[in-house]
């Protein structure tokens, strides 16, 4: 029998698509979860933060933490992005292709995956630009300096954009998973991908609302909040040196 | 009998191009049919080649559903068009030939070459070097459970829905369609047939094969003989990771 | 002028042909395959039911062997087949499933233990064998005493088609599709290839070979409701007739299946009611057990068939728009086991009908659906009288199934005839005899006759329109010479359709008048040839004054051994002709391993030939001293009619079953 060696690569690539979407998608399910503290209060979004900063591990915040998650995130959304570009319609003629096919299918999941590609392609600006100022500047996070960041250095209208993209993208992208994959896809397969479908429908609505409602939040402090003193917030409970 | 409603009449608007014409260009060109009962495309599209227009071209064979001769797009969706009932549908018919096959003229392709071509690329034959055929000793043994999963991949009629309901074989022409991996599941779980793993890596581990999917899971929703088509990629996929991985 | 040379021509990529370009190719041959569609859409994908090998591995199949099989096939023929060439055919039929199995068939295995059945409407439990464990099993059909035939679920046609075709691709065979042959090349009686026309460019071939083969299906769709695909028109036959010098047989011999759904004549298949379906009449009585006592629901198709007409016209048939209809029940079987093991019938009761037969009651009637007649052949499969002309398969009159064919024979015969033919065929071309001595200028005669042709229709006016003439020779089909036969009708449709036959000369291409493909013109030289193989078969119904089989007299309702044991064999000599000849081949009782008898149907109204009670009489002597002898069947067989030195060598090897030979 014949033991050719195989290539490789394109098994890789595939395995690293889907893994790095996955991490994604779950670190954005987390994000946007941790983001909606602010809805309960200002002191529940600190003290998020300043977990994230390592308060509760060092007793003190190091906003370096910050900056390295995000940078390993960056790595990951690099890599992603990089490797599901491939599946970008590389010319004019495949995009025109595929636009008249979408439009003479009337196929949902087929347009699913335009929303994917779209979404995609917005990510790959605002995200960026998102991440990029994760990375430089760790330490203006929180109820205050977020909402001012929102409101004041108009990062609102792309936080919703952002929000609607990602959060489309990620729950569509994990439906694709499970069915690109075959997870727990049961007997009948068609009731199980119905199953996933409904779920990634529901998940859309509640991430999106919730992140529409935090992004208000953020937008009614930044407008409300007095920010000549201190961009900060000053917590009564957690004494902190660096804040 | 309920009382008889006045019949309606179906317009039916057809995608017409006849390639050896050099004068011809695509166009579409309607008709209007009065609907009976039990009415399905082919009957339209009989009465319209019988008593309008006799040059129409299309394709049946079985026209029973068996034979994948008369697929065609039915509103933009690919479909074997002999047992699609013109009650289920509006009164205004598109029909078009499915797309990416050779076009002989009208409605009528040419899905017999593409798939041959598929076929002896991906060699849908079973490979089995080793045991000589000995007609008149007893068959081989095998699972009744493993027959029935084999037969029911076996079913595919080489319609060609598959194709022309996916989008990633629109852009690219290259990829082997959901017909194809399909059938190299179907031998993949055939014990008769001797290929290797890495074998089959060869055949379909690359972006014109299993890794080309992108999921879209229209060929699992217009295949007319249901064929579980997202789960059998997705097998394959796991298949050719865990190939990959132990290979080296 | 094209012309491509080839050792082999195949005219027909169903089951027969395939299975014959494997053959040969395995003997080194050239092959090219010519075909109306891809070969994976021949009518053979349609068969659902099964295809009949004595493998005795079920229960319900144990003692079965070659000599069940043969007298069930004679029986069913009413006398009128081959015995010799059933004799081999059942010989070869285990060789040609097993092969298949190797070739990729899945074909549905024994399940050890026990299982539910539908028997004559009550359940019953089978136990299987552990031994027979995962062998291929079978079920029952009609006509049949042992469960024999095989299957893969209700797609068997289709998955034999599948894996011959790919086992095609396998041996890389040249299959040119879309590929019509419209007129056979010879030349002082011996046959040269064909005159094909290319149906997407509209261009005329030569293709010159050393041995032809016509495997293009039956005739059915000379029918105006027939089960069969719409290819299937004869093409083959007419062939064959307007060489003047091929020979066609039985053309009257049609078969009507009990269960085609109406109004649109799609086949269930005859595992609907081998599986435990009763059929219906308007009051929700089963009827069958009235007519049939003993085979009921699986009496052969003819009977079965017949007696359905018969309850109709008592007025028991269901009132429909579209004509009386009975039901076909199947809903004692259970959902489970129709989704499973009858889906294909699923899924054209959905598609068709409307209605889910686990629940509903599908309406049926005869019709027409299968030609026993046709290419008269040789045990060769080689033409009696075109020299280095073959055929087989539906296509032609090779002769096992006489008058009736059982169900699940068919696809059988054609991978068995496939397989015994390509030998033939090859030991023909390793013959000095087969070589090619035909002058290029005949050639190109044969493709300028063609061409000729077709230009005329192109630029006929004022002629007669092809499709007013067809849906005509289908009524007058239908009918006229349909189950039930007598002079009357007969006398018309013999006239009628000559006169269809003169006026289709005339026959003008309306607007439509382009070269390449082109439908119109497709369908005016394809009628005025489905005329003459209509005229053929409602001629030969005429003359025959019996019942013999499918072909049912009312007003000679007896079957006539005495003056009717022959074959009724047409010809067309004469292009000019307006009638086709006819003569007959008389089928010798003397040789008979089993002399004609009583089918055990109703009250046996044979007309006995003298002969029969001789060669009876003697069989019987023969049998009796071996058996004393202590003779093995094998042994009293071949001193009964011998037929082993026909078979090619290497199939004349005794089949293994379970308890036997292994
Ligand atoms: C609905 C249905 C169900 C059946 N079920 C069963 C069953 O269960 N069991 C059973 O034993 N039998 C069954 N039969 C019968 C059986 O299927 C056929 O008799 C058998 O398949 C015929 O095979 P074939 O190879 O002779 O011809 P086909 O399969 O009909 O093939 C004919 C070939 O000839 C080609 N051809 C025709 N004319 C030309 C031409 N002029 N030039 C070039 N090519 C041409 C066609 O393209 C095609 O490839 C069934 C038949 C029907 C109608
Ligand atoms: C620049 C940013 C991004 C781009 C351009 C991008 C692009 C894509 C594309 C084109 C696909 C489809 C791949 C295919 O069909 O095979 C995809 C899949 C996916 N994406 Fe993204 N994406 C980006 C960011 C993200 C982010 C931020 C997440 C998570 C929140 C994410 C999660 C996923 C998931 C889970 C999948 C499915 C993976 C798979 O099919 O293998 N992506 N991405
Ligand atoms: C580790 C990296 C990241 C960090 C630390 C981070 C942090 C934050 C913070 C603090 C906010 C609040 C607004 C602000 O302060 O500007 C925010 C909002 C948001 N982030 Fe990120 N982010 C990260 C990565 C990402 C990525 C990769 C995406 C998607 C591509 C993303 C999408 C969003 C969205 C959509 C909002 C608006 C949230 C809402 O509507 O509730 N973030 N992020
Ligand atoms: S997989 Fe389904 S849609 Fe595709 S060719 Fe086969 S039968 Fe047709
Ligand atoms: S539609 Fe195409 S992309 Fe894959 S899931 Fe089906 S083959
Ligand atoms: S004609 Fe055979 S599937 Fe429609």
């Amino acid at each position: 029998m014949k033991q050719k060696k195989i290539d490789k690569t394109p098994a890789r690539l595939d395995f690293t698509q889907s893994v790095t979407g996955l991490i994604l998608a779950i670190f954005i399910s987390a994000h946007i979860l941790f983001e909606s503290s602010i809805l309960i209060s200002n002191e529940a979004m600190y003290k998020v933060t300043i977990m994230f900063e390592g308060y509760y591990f060092f007793g003190e915040t190091y906003p370096g933490i910050i900056t390295f998650f995000a940078a390993a995130i960056s790595v990951i959304f690099v890599v992603h992005a990089a490797i599901a570009v491939r599946k970008f319609p590389n010319n004019y003629k495949q995009h025109k292709v595929m636009r008249e096919h979408v439009l003479r299918m009337k196929h949902e999941d087929t347009s699913l995956w335009i929303i994917q590609i779209t979404t995609g392609f917005i990510m790959f600006f605002i995200g960026s630009v998102h991440l990029y100022i994760m990375m430089a500047e760790p330490s203006n996070i929180g109820p205050f300096a977020s909402s001012f960041r929102v409101v004041h250095e108009h990062m609102g209208p792309l936080y919703f954009l952002l929000l609607l993209s990602v959060v489309s993208h990620a729950f569509i992208g994990l439906y694709r998973l499970a069915m690109k994959w075959g997870f727990m896809e049961g007997k009948n397969t068609k009731v199980s991908r119905a199953r996933f479908k409904f779920l990634m429908k529901t998940m859309i609505v509640i991430y999106i609302i919730v992140g529409s409602l935090s992004l208000a939040q953020y937008t009614y402090i930044g407008l409300t909040h007095d920010f000549s003193e201190v961009k900060k917030y000053k917590s009564k409970i957690i004494d902190l040196r660096a804040h | 009998m309920s009382k008889e409603k006045t019949p309606r009449i179906l317009k039916i608007g057809i995608l017409r191009f006849d390639p050896h014409d050099p004068e011809d260009v695509p166009h579409m060109e309607t008709f209007e049919i009065e609907e009976s009962d039990g009415m399905t495309l082919y009957i339209v599209l009989n009465e319209i080649r019988e008593h309008h227009d006799n040059s129409l071209k299309f394709d049946f064979v079985c026209r029973a559903g068996i034979c994948g001769s008369c697929s065609m797009l039915v509103n933009g969706r690919p479909t074997l068009a002999c047992r699609t009932l013109t009650s289920k549908l509006d009164e205004n018919i598109t029909l078009a030939p499915l797309p990416l096959f050779e076009l002989i003229g009208d409605l009528s392709i040419y899905t017999g070459k593409w798939m041959r071509n598929l076929n002896e690329h991906l060699e849908t034959w079973i490979h089995d070097k080793e045991n000589e055929l000995e007609v008149d000793k007893l068959e081989e043994k095998m699972e009744p459970e493993l027959a029935d999963e084999i037969y029911e991949l076996d079913r595919c009629v080489e319609c060609g829905c598959c194709v022309a309901g996916c989008g990633t074989i629109q852009m690219r022409p290259e990829f082997v369609g959901a017909v194809g991996l399909n059938k190299i599941a179907r031998y993949h779980l055939d014990p008769r047939d001797k290929r290797t793993n890495a074998e089959y890596y060869e055949l379909i581990g690359d972006e014109d094969g299993v890794f080309g999917c992108m999921t879209l899971l229209g060929c699992e929703d217009v295949c007319p003989k249901d064929l579980p088509l997202q789960s059998k990629i997705a097998y394959l996929r796991r298949m050719m990771i865990k190939t990959s991985m132990k290979n080296n | 002028m094209k012309v491509i040379y080839t050792d082999v021509l195949i005219i027909g990529g169903g089951l027969a042909g395939l299975r014959v370009a494997t053959g040969v190719k395995e003997r080194g041959h050239d092959a090219v395959v010519l075909t109306l569609v891809p070969p994976k859409r021949s009518h053979s994908s349609a068969a659902q039911g099964g295809m009949q090998a004595s493998l005795a591995n079920s229960h319900m199949g144990e003692g079965d062997n070659e000599d069940v099989h043969f007298s069930d096939t004679i029986k069913g023929s009413d006398w009128g087949a081959d015995q010799e060439v059933a004799r081999m055919f059942t010989h070869c039929a285990p060789k040609a499933i097993r092969e298949l199995a190797h070739w990729g068939v899945p074909w549905s295995r024994v399940q050890r233990g026990d299982r539910k059945a539908i028997i004559n409407a009550e359940s019953v439990t089978i136990t299987e064998k552990d031994e027979a464990h995962g062998l291929i099993t079978a079920r029952d059909f009609g006509g049949t005493k042992k469960w024999r035939t095989c299957y893969t679920s209700d797609g068997t046609g289709h998955s034999m088609l599948y894996a011959m075709d790919n086992k095609a691709h396998e041996d890389k065979i040249d299959i040119h599709e879309r590929l019509e042959a419209i007129s056979l090349i010879h030349e002082k009686g011996r046959c040269y290839g064909a005159v094909a026309r290319n149906l997407m460019n509209g261009e005329l071939v030569a293709y010159v070979s050393k041995a032809t083969t016509i495997a293009t299906g039956g005739y059915g769709r000379i029918y105006s409701v027939s089960t069969n695909a719409i290819i299937c028109q004869g093409m083959g036959q007419a062939l064959a007739l307007e060489s003047g010098v091929a020979t066609l047989g039985n053309m009257e011999a049609i078969q009507f299946h009990p269960t085609a759904i109406v109004p649109v004549g799609i086949l269930t298949t005859e595992g609907c009611r081998g599986d435990g379906g009763l059929l219906l009449d308007k009051d929700g009585y089963r009827f069958m057990p009235d007519y049939e006592p003993d085979k009921k629901e699986l009496a052969s198709r003819d009977v079965v068939s017949r007696r359905m007409t018969e309850h109709m016209r008592k007025g028991k048939g269901v009132k429909s728009k579209y004509g009386d209809h009975l039901w076909l029940d199947i809903t004692i079987l259970g959902r489970e086991h129709i989704e499973k093991n009858l889906r294909e019938v699923k899924e054209i009761c959905e598609n068709f009908l409307g209605i889910d037969p686990a629940v509903d009651w599908i309406p049926v009637r005869p019709t027409q659906h299968y030609s026993m007649g046709g290419i008269r052949t040789k045990y060769t499969g080689e033409s009696q009288t075109l020299k280095g002309l073959y055929s087989c398969g539906e296509a032609a009159c090779w002769d096992m199934h006489g008058f009736n064919r059982l169900g699940g024979n068919s696809v059988s015969e054609t991978v068995v005839a496939g397989m015994l033919v390509a030998e033939y065929i090859s030991d023909f071309l390793d013959s000095s005899d087969s070589n090619l001595e035909i002058h290029t200028s005949k050639i190109e005669s044969f493709v300028k006759k063609e061409q000729d042709k077709l230009d005329a229709l192109l630029s006929k006016e004022n002629g007669e329109d092809a499709y007013i003439l067809r849906r005509r020779m289908e009524e007058i089909m239908m009918d006229k010479v349909g189950i039930f036969r007598n002079e009357t009708d007969l006398k018309e449709a013999v006239d009628e359709l000559q006169e269809l036959l003169k006026r289709s000369k005339n026959i003008e291409v309306f607007r439509s008048k382009s070269r390449a493909a082109n439908p119109a013109l497709v369908n005016a030289y394809r009628t005025q040839r489905m005329i003459k193989v209509a005229l053929t078969c409602a001629l030969g119904a005429y003359l025959r004054k019996e019942s013999r089989g499918a072909h049912s007299r009312e007003d000679f309702p007896k079957r006539d051994d005495e003056n009717w044991l022959k074959r009724t064999i047409t010809s067309w000599p004469d292009e000019n002709q307006t009638m086709p000849s006819v003569s007959y081949e008389e089928i010798n009782i003397s040789t008979m391993e089993m002399p004609p008898g009583f089918r055990g149907y109703g009250k046996d109204l044979t007309k006995h030939h003298p002969m029969t009670k001789v060669r009876q009489d003697s069989v019987d002597a023969v049998v009796e001293k071996l058996k004393a002898e202590g003779k093995d069947r094998f042994e009293i067989q071949d001193a009964l009619m011998p037929f082993m030195d026909k078979l090619p060598k290497k199939y004349r090897g005794i089949n293994a079953r379970l308890g036997e030979n292994i």
